[in-house]
């Protein structure tokens, strides 16, 4: 169950990096603190309704995730009008140390101005705390809960991409830009529109975070960026399945490392990273990767 | 114009240089109030911006030529050393500040030069710190202690050589970003290095003397840091020489292609393979040293100072100088690490501020992160 | 009367992409010291073909033997090594660095990239970098005297039509035994091309053994310059022999719909 809900976790966080890498052949590097923002802005607004009376859970975590992710919506958007569109045409380094360094200035902006920034925040249990026995299994309803919601939103983004215009357009952009522009799709309100929904996961993905851990902590975007990220090369970037095979492969290398080394289960993370490394070196573009061409 | 005559006129225009570079940095230092540092910065600001413009500087940097420039810093260098020999705040400060541009040094070898990212930096220095500390306890003289840091460095950034080679742009990026992340974790869990607490040093041991130790030398104090300072200041000025050496010469014209056009570099025979491993290798190296110095002055060493955000530190660095300019790169150190101690109400925001500002950098001023040539013709045919 | 001798052989020369089929069993000589035409339509491989030779994509199938040795899997470094340079299609030259650099860069086989020599011979690496600048200067005069004397200026200011001269130039600082030139005329007025050629004959005179192959679209060129041509189509070999002959075929007056 650990790994499935971390699975499904990176697997969002990767899809968020591969939408981007598909339609503007970027890595926003910043992804994983808009992760974390999302989650503190949820904690915020838990903040704010306890604040205003509202005791119940469900109005709690309604509001909860729709604050996270409109705000992260809007965020996203934000930072490809300001810090990836301009950088377009500039070589892929640029991109890659602005969103580097953009995501540094959230990840410092929370921890200096969220009050207790620095510290690990406690993040309210939403859903209900049940649990049903089956023999040696013990499964959480809100696990299942958070299970479910997330399995239907990767369906959702699939579904979004191969039946709405909108996922179209996307598509359209991501194969070919210039065809795109040209048969009238509209470029920047695609791109922007992707970001937005990229960074809308990623909220989603820290909410589910903080319900699940029980807490946040400004600094746990960029761990989870990385992994995102590398799940996503994995699958090999600007693949779908790529990005979700990659999330759950990601999982499952840590939960092989924690079982492989009991003595000493944070080397967990250094044995799937490790891992990551043999296999990009095995394959560079991905398991699932695109064949890097150049024109001569 | 008659050698003689040039010659010195080349001294006195390095002299100038190092003059009013040595008068800034001590107006910095010495600053004590907050307001006086605004001052002297102001006044920096002015001089260099005022020098550039009127296109003064330049001028006295051509006729003094970068050998006579260099040697004029490191006097002055020193001379600021003696100024402050017993305040052991400032000492530190700038021997730190040294040992990052050393470090960044070995960066740009890899970046600017050869055009291989480095997000690991702070991890390649903790190498050599850890490394520094295993060996600094034993009897093996701390000269080889130093180079086996830089050693050690350089071989632990070979196991990243092969994932390297075969990837390109982000993937490359990704490879030594997980290695930095993965370095630390190991580190913190590993208890044979200390685990989070680290590692205790003993601190240098050259020629008998140990630099810990304040000195009195006919009656004046000096402070231990004034030593470490003076090695600092002798590791940049051999990691300068170094550099600028690989850069003036066929290897840094392998560098540059590789760096710039791989496809075409193939086509005339250069081996892409071997001079990505060379810079990196190198990089590595001197990374490493300046890590090794670096523990040993502190004292001890722990997992928390290697994090990817010191690395990305040592990254902005190189940007914020812009990419290639070792002037820049000096300054931009300077800046990064003394700002902070001298302005306390930005320490606690530094991160932030730095990673504006290369945000600001790179959308605003994009053309600042192409290398501009910085090879002097090195034959003596100069146009 | 001699067999002329074959410097480069080509056997069924085969390279995909994929699903297209870019050079479909060629079979190409080229003769010692002559300069080959290498003609066809958009597409027909020309350009493919040199990436093939000079080892930017191993042969599909096929053999390529130069001066008799096997390079069909050998590495672009290896084919220069062996004497074959070339010049791309899209110029490809280090606009960042100096003229000097670049053409440095043409010459890497005849510079000591040791780290001894480099660091610490600083007389003799300045010694070989005046040699180096007095060889590029020497094929500066020919191609575009101006350049010779603005050598270390940066690439960046050098107009498009210099950066073609620049590039033919360090194709050469190596004394390749083989050149291959993708139409390197492209954007030039018919007075400029005139005068390229004139200056690739002039180079081959004095170099003696250099064997050219010349793609170009401009067929007036290729009646001048070339002592043979290799008609290309979809990937194969139409008809060979020298412009007049070719230029008389059926087969090519149909491939070339519509430019005669």
């Amino acid at each position: 169950m650990n790994g499935v809900m971390l699975g499904l976790m990176y697997a969002l966080v990767a899809l968020g990096f591969t939408l981007f890498f598909g339609v503007l052949d970027v890595v926003q590097f910043a992804h994983g603190d808009v992760l974390t923002a999302g989650a503190f802005v949820g904690l915020a607004a838990y903040a704010a309704l306890l604040h205003a009376g509202v005791q119940a859970a469900v109005p709690q975590l309604i509001v909860v995730v729709l604050a996270a992710t409109f705000s992260m919506a809007i965020l996203g958007a934000v930072l490809g009008r300001v810090l990836v569109l301009p950088l377009k045409g500039a070589p892929a380094l640029n991109t890659l140390l602005a969103t580097l360094m953009g995501g540094t200035a959230l990840r410092e902006c929370i921890r200096l101005f969220y009050p207790g920034g620095s510290q690990p925040q406690r993040f309210p249990a939403l859903l209900p705390t049940a649990s049903w026995s089956m023999g040696r299994f013990n499964l959480r309803v809100d696990n299942l809960l958070m299970l479910l919601a997330g399995v239907v939103l990767v369906l959702g983004l699939s579904l979004l991409l191969r039946r709405t215009r909108l996922g179209l357009a996307i598509r359209a952009v991501a194969q070919d830009e210039e065809t795109a522009r040209t048969m009238g799709i509209d470029f920047r309100r695609v791109v922007l529109l992707t970001f937005a929904i990229g960074s809308a996961l990623a909220a989603f993905a820290g909410v589910m975070n903080g319900l699940y851990y029980n807490e946040i902590n400004f600094g746990s975007g960029l761990l989870l960026g990385v992994i995102g990220f590398s799940a996503a090369v994995l699958g090999g970037l600007g693949s779908f399945t790529g990005a979700v095979l990659g999330g759950f492969l990601f999982a499952g290398l840590q939960t092989l490392g924690a079982v492989v080394m009991p003595f000493a289960s944070a080397y967990k993370d250094v044995f799937a990273f490790a891992v990551v490394i043999l296999l990009m070196t095995w394959k560079p573009t991905g398991l699932i990767g695109e064949e890097l061409g150049e024109r001569v | 114009m008659r050698p003689a005559q040039a010659g010195a006129r080349a001294a006195l225009s390095a002299a100038a240089i190092a003059a009013v570079a040595a008068l800034l940095l001590y107006g910095f230092l010495a600053a004590e109030s907050e307001k006086t540092v605004g001052l002297v910065l102001a006044g920096a600001v002015v001089v260099v911006a005022g020098g550039l413009r009127s296109k003064v500087l330049p001028r006295l940097v051509r006729a003094a030529g970068e050998r006579a420039v260099m040697s004029a810093l490191a006097i002055a260098a020193v001379a600021l050393i003696g100024v402050f020999h017993d305040d052991p705040f400032v000492l530190l400060l700038m021997a730190r500040a040294l040992l990052v541009l050393v470090a960044c040094l070995g960066l740009h070898v890899q970046l600017a030069d050869a055009g291989v990212p480095n997000f690991a930096g702070a991890a390649f220095f903790g190498v050599g710190g850890y490394t520094a500390a295993v060996l600094g306890h034993g009897a093996t003289p701390h000269l080889l202690v130093l180079l086996a840091s830089g050693a050690v460095a350089a071989a632990v950034g070979s196991l990243l050589l092969l994932p390297l080679l075969r990837t390109r742009g982000h993937y490359a990026a990704l490879i030594t970003i997980a290695f930095g992340l993965l370095f630390r974790t190991f580190l913190e869990v590993n208890e044979t290095l200390g685990g989070p607490q680290g590692l205790k040093l003993g601190g240098l041991r050259l020629l008998g003397l140990s630099f810990n130790d304040d000195r009195e030398i006919h009656g004046v104090e000096i402070s231990g840091y004034a030593f470490y300072c003076l090695a600092a200041v002798a590791l940049a000025l051999v990691a300068v020489w170094l550099v600028r050496s690989v850069e003036s010469s066929w290897i840094g014209v392998a560098l540059d292609a590789v760096r710039l056009d791989e496809t075409a570099a193939a086509c005339f025979g250069i081996s892409i393979g071997r001079w990505k491993i060379a810079a990196f290798t190198l990089g590595n190296a001197i990374i490493g040293v300046a890590g090794g110095l670096s523990a040993m002055m502190v004292g001890f060493i722990a997992p928390n100072n290697f994090t990817f955000q010191e690395s990305l530190v040592l990254v902005s660095i190189l940007l914020l100088g812009g990419l290639g300019n070792l002037a820049g790169l000096a300054v931009a150190a300077l800046i990064v690490i003394w700002l902070p101690e001298k302005l306390q109400p930005i320490q606690e925001y530094r991160y932030l501020l730095f990673s504006v500002l290369v945000v600001l950098v790179l959308v605003l001023r994009p053309a600042g992160l192409i290398r501009r040539i910085a090879r002097r013709p090195f034959g003596s045919l100069a146009a | 009367m001699s067999e002329p001798e074959a410097l480069l052989v080509c056997q069924r020369l085969t390279r995909h992409f994929g699903g297209l089929v870019a050079l479909a069993g060629l079979d190409l000589q080229v003769r010692r010291g002559e300069l080959l035409g290498l003609i066809g339509p958009n597409g027909s491989g020309k350009t493919t073909f040199f990436n093939v030779l000079t080892g930017l994509f191993p042969p599909t199938q096929g053999e390529i033997l130069f001066a008799g040795t096997s390079l069909a899997r050998a590495t672009p470094q290896a084919t220069y090594r062996a004497g074959i340079t070339r010049t791309f299609q899209r110029s490809r030259l280090c606009l960042e660095l100096s003229i000097f650099d670049n053409l440095a860069i043409g010459a890497h086989q005849r510079l000591d990239h040791g780290l001894a020599f480099n660091l610490l011979r600083r007389r003799a690496l300045r010694e070989q970098a005046d040699a180096t600048a007095t060889a590029a200067r020497d094929l500066l005069e020919i191609f575009d005297p101006p350049l010779a004397r603005r050598l270390f200026e940066p690439m960046l200011g050098v107009a498009m039509i210099d950066r073609r001269r620049v590039e033919i130039c360090r194709a050469l600082m190596s004394h390749p035994r083989l050149l291959l030139l993708d139409e390197p005329s492209a954007g030039m007025t018919t007075e400029e091309t005139t005068r390229l050629m004139d200056d690739i004959l002039e180079v081959r005179r004095r170099f003696g053994d250099l064997t050219i192959v010349l793609i170009e679209h401009e067929m007036s060129v290729i009646e001048r310059v070339t002592d043979r041509c290799v008609v290309l189509n979809y990937g194969k070999k139409l008809c060979e022999g020298t412009f007049a002959e070719v230029s008389a075929d059926a087969e090519v007056r149909r491939a070339y719909l519509g430019l005669t």
